[in-house]
């Protein structure tokens, strides 16, 4: 076999065109050239697979919190396996109560119930909370804004309390018993929004309208309390069970 | 020695010498005769390196990492509810393209008569084969979907599942919530019937009374200040090509994050 015959001289296959394995720049070549906004991208980069791997190094796990749970296939095989009851859910629904058809739109005639779908309840109940509206004596007894303005700022607000919560709340996952705070403010939240939808349909619902504008803000707080109260006095011996779990397993430094 | 060079690249000889089913054959026949015009080696490659770095971030779970004997909490079920939010949409969306075939959105009407809109359903519902079925399984869809997504928003507050690193997930969901809301809402007016109208009135008289730019809003998404043949259709166009776009995007950035991330585990 002459020299000329390696295995290296063949793999341009003729062409003269050759992989540019060679000529690639290392990552710290391409930070050595690169400046501006791609150099410090560069750098953070390295930092931050710096920091990375001492946590990983360092890490002997004794903290409870765990950043994640693989979504494939520990999440996704039971939820396969549920989501044929699903599917026969909504066609067992779509059969059996098929949705009726109304009378043709007819601007010369005002129904008397005039209802979006039920999901926007709470969004149609929020816009009748011109009571609350306040008249303020500063510009004589006249109100900021319109009853329906109030209410379309009400949505607005609603929606962006929900937004920011998680910068609210920090931390990281936490059960309900183990934040009964914030368990209390989600169910005071949940109920809200079901006294709320329930205003909105006053005409529909059989209690005096007045008692269900005090009840709409009263329930939700009686039943956030009693959560904060039940979960609270669950805690103690919930957490102890967890944490003999725990550190029956891995028994604290 | 021969002048000839050996073929390192003669596929069908490497392909000869196994002893290959037909499926097999057939599949890497199909195979090489993609690779050859599009180059699928390289992404291949490129997805596979994809994944693996996604993947080989992933701590293991709490009940792997402790090798702990109760790996079942009872609220597990209630994670499936972002999977049957998914369904339920997916499924609107089949059954809504079918309605599509048959629905017009036109509010045109001769004197006494209902509208195009207003018949086009009715004649869904009684001439077509099926299509009450049809309209029926949308319209369950849609509620159910609207459910879960609300219970699915629950599960991740009560679970705290919202927190750092999540809260870009939570921000999304959010998004997602209202425009699966503006989605029903929509919808609700397209069969242009007495609820659908007055629904519809309602919608215009909100926008109108936003602070500033309340006529503006009405004029973009109702078409002008009381209901006509411009709102039907803006209802239309946004219930099945704005809001389906949006909404699938949203949905598979959402997933994608929670694959990357994984599933918060409140352990
Ligand atoms: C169209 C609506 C939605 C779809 C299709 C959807 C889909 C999903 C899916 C499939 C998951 C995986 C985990 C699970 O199934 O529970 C997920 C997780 C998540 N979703 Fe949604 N979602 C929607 C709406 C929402 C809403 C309204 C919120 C909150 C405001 C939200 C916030 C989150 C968060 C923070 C996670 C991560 C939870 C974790 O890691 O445990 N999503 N979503």
């Amino acid at each position: 076999m002459s020299d000329n015959d390696t295995p290296e001289t063949e793999t341009d296959g003729g062409t003269g065109i050759v992989p540019p394995d060679d000529e690639t720049p290392t990552w710290s070549e391409r930070k050595e050239r690169s400046q501006g906004l791609s150099r410090l991208t560069y750098e953070y980069f390295e930092r931050a697979r710096r920091e990375d791997q001492d946590l990983r190094q360092e890490s002997s796990y004794v903290e409870r919190d765990v950043l994640g749970f693989p979504a494939w296939p520990h999440e996704m095989i039971r939820n396969l396996a549920l989501s044929s009851f699903f599917i026969g859910m909504v066609l067992f629904l779509s059969a059996t109560l098929p949705p009726e058809m109304l009378p043709p739109a007819d601007a010369s005639s005002t129904p008397s119930v005039i209802l979006p779908d039920w999901y926007l309840y709470w969004s149609f109940g929020l816009l009748k909370l011109g009571p609350l509206n306040p008249e303020l004596a500063l510009l004589g007894g006249q109100k900021l804004m319109a009853d329906r303005t109030y209410g379309v700022l009400a949505n607005l607000v609603v929606v962006g309390v929900i937004t920011i919560v998680p910068f609210l709340n920090k931390g990281s996952a936490r059960r309900p018993v183990e934040q009964p705070f914030w368990a209390a403010v989600g169910v005071f939240g949940v109920v809200f929004a079901f006294t709320i939808a329930a205003l909105s349909v006053k005409n529909l619902v059989p209690i005096g309208s007045h008692l269900l504008f005090d009840l709409t803000f009263l329930l939700p707080f009686v039943f956030g309390f009693i959560t904060y109260a039940v979960l609270k006095s669950m805690r103690e011996g919930y957490m102890f069970t967890l944490n003999r779990r725990y550190y029956r397993l891995r028994p604290p430094k | 020695m021969s002048l000839e060079k050996k073929d390192e690249h003669d596929h069908e000889g490497w392909m000869e010498e196994r002893d290959l089913t037909a499926v097999e054959e057939r599949y890497l026949a199909i195979l090489m005769w993609l690779d050859k015009r599009l180059r699928l080696v390289d992404y291949l490659e490129l997805l596979e390196d994809m994944y693996y770095k996604v993947n080989l971030q992933m701590p293991k779970s709490h009940t792997e990492q402790y090798g702990l004997d109760n790996k079942f909490w009872y609220w597990y079920p209630l994670y499936a509810l972002g999977s049957f939010s998914t369904l339920a949409y997916l499924i609107a969306a089949v059954s809504g393209a079918l309605l599509g075939f048959y629905y017009a959105p036109a509010a045109a009407a001769s004197a006494g008569d209902p509208t195009v809109a207003y018949t086009s359903v009715t004649s869904i519902m009684v001439d077509l084969n099926f299509g009450y079925m049809l309209r029926s399984i949308h319209r369950w869809s849609a509620q159910v979907m609207t459910a879960a997504v609300f219970l699915h928003m629950l599960r991740v507050y009560f679970t705290g599942a919202y927190k750092e690193p999540r809260e870009l997930n939570w921000i999304i969901g959010i998004v997602l919530i209202s425009m699966t809301m503006v989605f029903g809402y929509t919808g609700y007016l397209l069969p242009w019937n007495q609820l659908s109208y007055w629904a519809g009135q309602i919608g215009v008289e909100m926008a109108l009374s936003i602070p500033l730019a309340g006529e503006w809003v009405a004029q973009l998404m109702f078409g002008g200040f009381t209901l006509t043949q411009a709102t039907l259709q803006r209802m239309y166009i946004l219930h099945v090509f704005f809001l389906p776009f949006l909404v699938t995007a949203l949905i598979a950035v959402h997933i994608g994050i929670v694959w990357m991330q994984g599933i918060a585990e409140p352990h």
